[in-house]
């Protein structure tokens, strides 16, 4: 649809999904080529993986500020971690993992004082540049914008759980099953189904507002 | 809400019926008799690109994990995160901002931290003196120095991510990245 948007074909075939910044079957190649020094490598791989860290992050409702921390402590930790981690083609349900431990610390955290608000990420358009805002600027895309609005409104609307799935299915690129089931803690085997149930449940709100 | 509440509510993420859709009403409906890829694959590509227009990753933070890569650091012996009061200990009744206890290990050294509001302390074991520079991200610390029984301290207490560097014995021990 536009710059930016990664083909989300081949779900259930390939163990990673092809398209977007980087080809994960090439995440344990960019792995190795870091730990011998190859700063570019290491470039591609937060370029590549950086979105899906952060879903896992925003799919546990943190505020910006837990977020923003659990993301750097993630980043860094793999970092540190880069020469030793055993299975460095699967780095990506690595961070997923790393991520969700860390949020639930937050959570587990939050629960012994006040509980903050969560995060109203309609209101607030990021002051980020990204390709598809860039392209939302032009005035005929103001009723894409608008659709576009709509759907992510209903998103946030849904129960807890779907809205969790969902957020960590839509970072860009996207995630295999297994980066899934880390950043979740779910069984492979019932991604698929679920995706499939949240998604109809999704559509079935868009079609009762005739919003799509 | 108790540590088992915590654990009963990850159980419940791998029960799908009893648990993952509890309370949303989706486990009544009738399953899926054949999934159809094509038929949500563009609605998850709208969400796909809602995300990067409403809630994409911020730019200052994407730069800050590039540069994590000046983090890597072979040389260093890694200092395993092995004890966490947040995670292993029993909630005090009553304690309403308790210190955070944290026990790193690497090999035979054990270092051992207390994090509270009001600063930073702990003790290298076995008892050494040591140069120690608490990291809070890609650039340089503050540096602190341990004594001869190995305890350090420092008023300041560290705001988000951080780790800690010691230089003892001609050895480079770094403890694993850890948000206060």
């Amino acid at each position: 649809m536009t710059a930016g948007t990664a083909p989300s074909t081949a779900y259930h075939d390939w163990p990673y999904t092809r398209g977007g910044a980087v080809d994960r079957a090439d995440v344990g190649v960019l792995v190795q080529s870091a730990v011998d020094g190859d700063g570019a490598a290491w470039k591609a791989l937060v370029e590549g993986l950086s979105p899906l860290v952060w879903s896992v992050v925003r799919a546990h409702r943190l505020s910006d500020a837990d977020a923003h921390e659990v993301y750097q402590t993630v980043w860094f930790r793999f970092a540190q971690h880069l020469g030793r981690i055993r299975e460095p083609q699967k780095a990506g349900s690595w961070l997923a993992s790393t991520a969700r431990h860390e949020c639930l610390k937050v959570l587990k955290s939050l629960r012994r004082l006040t509980p903050t608000d969560d995060p109203q990420v309609l209101d607030r358009i990021s002051e980020d540049r990204t390709p598809e805002q860039s392209f939302l600027d032009s005035e005929e895309a103001a009723a894409e914008t608008e659709r576009i609005r709509r759907v992510w409104q209903e998103f946030e609307e849904l129960g807890d759980r779907c809205r969790q799935l969902l957020r960590v299915l839509m970072a860009s690129p996207p995630p295999s099953y297994q980066e899934v089931s880390a950043a979740l803690g779910i069984a492979v085997g019932s991604i698929g189904p679920l995706r499939q149930r949240c998604l109809r449940r999704l559509r079935a709100r868009l079609d009762a507002r005739g919003a799509l | 809400m108790s540590d088992m509440d915590d654990l009963n509510d990850l159980n419940d993420l791998n029960d799908l019926n009893g648990g993952f859709f509890a309370g949303e009403g989706i486990g009544d409906e009738v399953p899926d008799e054949e999934p159809d890829a094509g038929f949500d694959d563009g609605l998850l590509d709208d969400l796909r690109q809602a995300a990067g227009i409403l809630d994409p990753v911020p730019t200052a933070l994407r730069q800050l994990a590039v540069e994590a890569y000046a983090l890597h650091d072979l040389d260093a012996r890694l200092a395993e995160l092995t004890f966490d009061s947040l995670v292993d200990a029993i909630p005090v009744r009553g304690a309403t901002d308790p210190p955070r206890m944290l026990t790193f290990h690497s090999g035979d050294v054990t270092i051992d931290v207390e994090v509270t509001s009001q600063g930073l302390m702990g003790q290298v074991l076995p008892p050494q003196p040591a140069g120690i520079e608490v990291l809070s991200g890609p650039r340089a610390g503050a540096t602190l120095v341990a004594d001869d029984l190995g305890r350090f301290s420092s008023d300041v207490t560290p705001a988000g991510p951080f780790a800690l560097r010691l230089r003892a014995g001609g050895e480079v021990v770094v403890t694993e990245w850890l948000r206060a």
